[in-house]
């Protein structure tokens, strides 16, 4: 027997376990999804009022559908598609902000091939960073100033931590797309932090 | 010999282990000669560990409150409908 909310995402490989999400109130749908989808449209839009709007919309989506879904993973797929597509309706809808040009990374090489500049170590690693607030507003001030096209696959691959087949189907790209766009934003993403996490030269 | 251009345009893939051998083993021989291309490397890493250990930040108290109301008015609308539904119960108000 086909399952009501299996046909609801299309052909997406599920995310997530499939725990019974039917068996969760509303209530509780919005406590442990409402955090996930104002951070994602926050950090796509980069902009509070949108991003709730966005948040407000895709939870009136979900009241509307939280009785054809079966489990947990048709949900996070589906309601994945629901918030990205907001986001994206928003942001056409926003008058087109001055296009920010960002130093291209692999500009960075002199003639033969060699760093043109120094490259310093950082001087936290990946588990006391997790750990500084600091450290992430930097984080979101650098997301913020990506270009468009690189802040989504970002988001989606290394926050969100979504299969690129599944950000393919998000956002309308190949494959190949996602992964050269995250190669790209991983790039900038490095340079536009190295200021502030680079060690001190005495 | 691979530069240090060509080393960063294949940090991707040597980072998800997609490299094959072939073409690994030029970016490793450089990088066991090249402290700027670790140190870069080092600090890819942290990046792409650092981003999936991103908190969420709270909600906006208006939002909170917003979505509240929507909760409170789909409830009021389902008990409305059961109301209407049951043959039992008192009419829908």
């Amino acid at each position: 027997m086909t399952e009501p909310g299996a046909s609801q995402p299309g052909t997406l490989a599920p995310i997530g376990q499939g725990h019974p999400v039917e068996l969760l109130t509303p209530e509780e749908i919005f406590k442990k999804y409402a955090p996930r989808v104002y951070n994602l449209a926050r950090r796509m839009l980069s902009h509070e009022a949108d991003a709730e709007d966005v948040t407000q919309d895709v939870f009136v989506q979900v009241l509307r559908h939280l009785h054809t879904f079966r489990g947990e993973a048709a949900f996070t797929t589906w309601l994945y598609r629901v918030t990205v597509n907001a986001a994206l309706n928003f942001r056409r809808r926003r008058a087109a902000r001055t296009a920010q040009r960002l130093a291209e990374p692999l500009e960075d090489f002199a003639a033969n091939g060699q760093h043109r500049g120094p490259v310093r170590r950082w001087a936290a690693g990946p588990e006391q960073l997790a750990l500084d607030r600091e450290a992430h507003q930097w984080i979101d001030a650098a997301i913020a100033q990506l270009p468009d096209m690189y802040r989504d696959v970002y988001l989606l691959a290394d926050v969100e931590e979504l299969p690129n087949a599944y950000i393919a189907e998000l956002l309308g790209l190949s494959v190949a797309a996602v992964k050269s766009r995250l190669h790209r934003a991983r790039l900038l993403m490095r340079n536009l932090l190295a200021p502030y996490f680079e060690e001190r030269v005495a | 010999m691979i530069t240090c251009r060509d080393l960063v345009a294949l940090l991707m893939e040597f980072v998800s282990g997609q490299l094959p051998p072939k073409r690994r083993d030029p970016v490793e021989q450089h990088l066991s000669r090249c402290s700027l291309c670790l140190a870069y490397l080092e600090s890819y890493r942290t990046l792409v560990e650092v981003s999936r250990c991103l908190p969420p930040a709270p909600l906006p108290e208006r939002l909170e409150q917003r979505l509240q109301t929507i909760l409170r008015e789909n409830g009021q609308r389902q008990e409305t409908d059961r109301r209407g539904t049951d043959p039992l119960g008192s009419p829908a108000q």
